[in-house]
């Protein structure tokens, strides 16, 4: 299986900016998707695709689709030979950027090319051709939604990320872990043994989920490759364990470990198993979320009565507090651009999410409800929403919703006690 | 009556599963030492990586349960399921406070009474597991329901019963005793259960 991504153009260094990712809800940018070419192969692949891409890009607050419906011209494959695209006519009809593709099927080889181009300028900002089997289509399009996003704001999209997490199955007393698309499709089963499977967190790789299973009876941290299912064990010491986060190179795996009833922070080799203690006292230590940076961790501790989150340099003695608060404050999760960190906190009776700065300032509410509670935040890879945990008495789901708290979706609901997601890297 | 934790079925279904998966289990698992292209090994790249793709090109492939973590077959339960069902003690729970792990006056009460039996059965052993309710983070409640597991382990030694003879376990908020939302289930909830062998 092989796989090419060809860069028709080459990218500028530093992107042109057209829209500021840092302030929702200011301009959109108007863009127009039109029907693909078809070479060999499927014929409804030409609006198919479009729609993959149209999905992904809605899912963002960046865009404004312009109806395909609205289209002035017939894209043919003499577009992707030299023919200029009549760029009047789409500006007339309000788009201000056009994607346009070609895609052939061969047999087991899918061939798509797609451009960007700048309806006002009438220049080509990305063209980019995929090539692989045809399972890999709905990736491509990702990958270029991607890019489209890139190209607007400088910082790539999350189509084709994931979110990982568990959830009861029906007719069963245990939890298992589940994957799902970051768009909500492709939910699968990753654990299946019937027992507790819990704490799900990705490598920075993306190739490897580290867990807490119960299978053999008593608690042990796997590291679980979710392409080929192959395991190894990684953190066996102690009573209750949670993993929180790997460091940003992969080496260690932070995790929370009970020993005596009291649950400190360690970080455990990943290759070679070496056992460090980052964090000790007499309290409950739990949650560790390492910074992107790696010099950092936040965690949980109960040292002060009840639990709050604390930012700890590694191997520099001194830890601070950063949650503001009286109530209960937990599960931690550092931004990837490193300059928030999410947690869950009790208020009003209710657990809401709020953000706060690496230092304790400038505290923000991003989700509550009325009647709910808003747990267990993980950020995107590209920092602009969170995935939580959203339980009112016996229903749960997963939400995604945007770092300012302006939008919302829910990403998976129907599953017994789903809870404890967490956002895969970028891809 | 019945008694949790079956330890030698346990170990009998550990032994049966561990047979069953030791032929695929050399190709399955990654050893500890040098797990080429686990996280942390920088020079080696990624198992899944497939052909010239880079590794995070790989195709999201449905993935095969392990075999080990096929349920064992009959007659014993896999442990692991096993740890998922409630069983029945002869004794009560200990209950706890909100957030709280100090045993109070009336779980003393309990704990004196399942001192005074493994006194008199010297060889019965006794598995702690601690509980807690459902508000709150699952990692913190798992943290929780250990130290509750080991506050009520420390008062029985206090009270003479060699140390071992009793062992703990957390399962946090994911085995509730009452699957109701409200006050009542929780306090049910947060509780040490006694599990004799």
């Amino acid at each position: 299986m092989f796989l090419l991504a060809l860069f028709l153009f080459p990218s500028p260094a530093f992107p042109v900016l057209y829209v500021d990712i840092n302030s929702p809800g200011g301009k959109r940018m108007p863009i127009a998707v039109a029907d693909f070419v078809v070479g060999p192969g499927d014929p409804s692949l030409s609006r198919g695709i479009p729609t993959i891409l149209s999905a992904d890009l809605a899912l963002t607050d960046l865009f404004d689709l312009v109806p395909p419906t609205a289209q002035i011209e017939t894209v043919t494959a003499a577009h992707f030979s030299g023919k200029p695209l009549s760029f009047p006519g789409w500006k007339m009809i309000g788009a201000e950027a056009v994607v346009i593709g070609n895609v052939s099927v061969n047999g087991d080889r899918l061939s798509i090319e797609m451009r960007l181009y700048d309806a006002t300028q009438g220049t080509l900002m990305v063209g980019k051709r995929y090539t692989g089997p045809p399972a890999q289509l709905r990736s491509f399009v990702h990958r270029f939604a991607n890019e489209i996003v890139y190209t607007f704001t400088g910082v790539r999209g999350v189509f084709g990320t994931e979110i990982a997490f568990t959830a009861r199955p029906a007719k069963s007393r245990g939890k298992e872990i589940y994957i799902v698309g970051m768009d909500g499709r492709d939910l699968r089963k990753v654990t299946n043994n019937r027992s507790f499977n819990l704490f799900p967190r990705w490598s920075p790789d993306g190739q490897w989920l580290a867990y807490t299973s119960f299978r053999t009876g008593a608690p042990i941290v796997y590291l679980r490759n979710v392409s080929t299912g192959a395991e190894k064990e990684v953190v066996r010491f102690g009573g209750s364990k949670a993993p929180g986060g790997f460091s940003p190179d992969g080496v260690w795996l932070y995790a929370g470990v009970s020993r005596a009833g009291n649950s400190d922070i360690y970080r455990v080799r990943v290759v070679g198993g070496a056992v460090e203690k980052v964090v000790d006292g007499w309290g409950l230590e739990v949650s560790p979320s390492p910074s992107p940076g790696g010099r950092r961790i936040a965690f949980v501790s109960d040292r002060g009565g009840s639990p709050q989150i604390y930012v700890k340099t590694i191997g520099v003695a001194g830890e601070t507090r950063i949650s503001t608060g009286a109530g209960y404050a937990t599960s931690p999760s550092w931004s990837p651009a490193g300059d928030r960190i999410a947690y869950t906190v009790r208020s009003g009776g209710r657990f809401v999410i709020e953000t706060v700065a690496p230092d304790g300032s400038a505290p923000r509410e991003v989700a509550s409800a009325a009647d709910a509670d808003c747990e267990d935040p993980s950020f995107a890879p590209d920092g602009r929403s969170l995935v939580y945990t959203y339980r009112k008495k016996g229903y749960s789901a997963l939400k995604i919703i945007s770092s300012d708290g302006r939008r919302q979706r829910t990403l998976v609901s129907g599953l017994g006690d789903a809870g404890s997601p967490a956002w895969s890297p970028g891809r | 009556m019945n008694r949790s934790f079956p330890w030698k079925r346990v170990a009998l279904a550990l032994f049966v599963s561990v047979l069953m998966a030791a032929g695929c289990a050399k190709k399955q698992t990654v050893k500890s030492e040098g797990a080429a292209g686990a996280p942390g090994a920088a020079s080696a790249p990624a198992p899944a990586a497939v052909g010239g793709a880079p590794a995070n090109e790989a195709p999201a492939a449905p993935v095969a349960a392990a075999p080990a973590e096929q349920p064992a077959p009959a007659p014993a339960v896999a442990p692991g399921v096993a740890v998922t069902e409630e069983q029945v003690s002869r004794f009560d729970d200990v209950r706890f406070d909100f957030d709280k792990s100090e045993v109070k006056e009336d779980g003393r009460k309990t704990c004196q009474v399942v001192a005074d039996y493994l006194k008199k059965h010297p060889k019965a052993k006794m598995l702690i597991e601690g509980n807690c309710d459902e508000r709150g983070t699952a990692e913190y409640n798992m943290a929780l329901g250990e130290r509750r597991a080991t506050a009520v382990m420390n008062y029985l030694v206090s009270l003479g019963v060699p140390k071992a003879v009793l062992s703990t376990v957390s399962f946090g908020k994911e085995k509730p005793l009452d699957p109701g939302h409200n006050e009542e289930a929780w306090a049910k909830n947060r509780r040490a259960h006694f599990d004799l062998k």
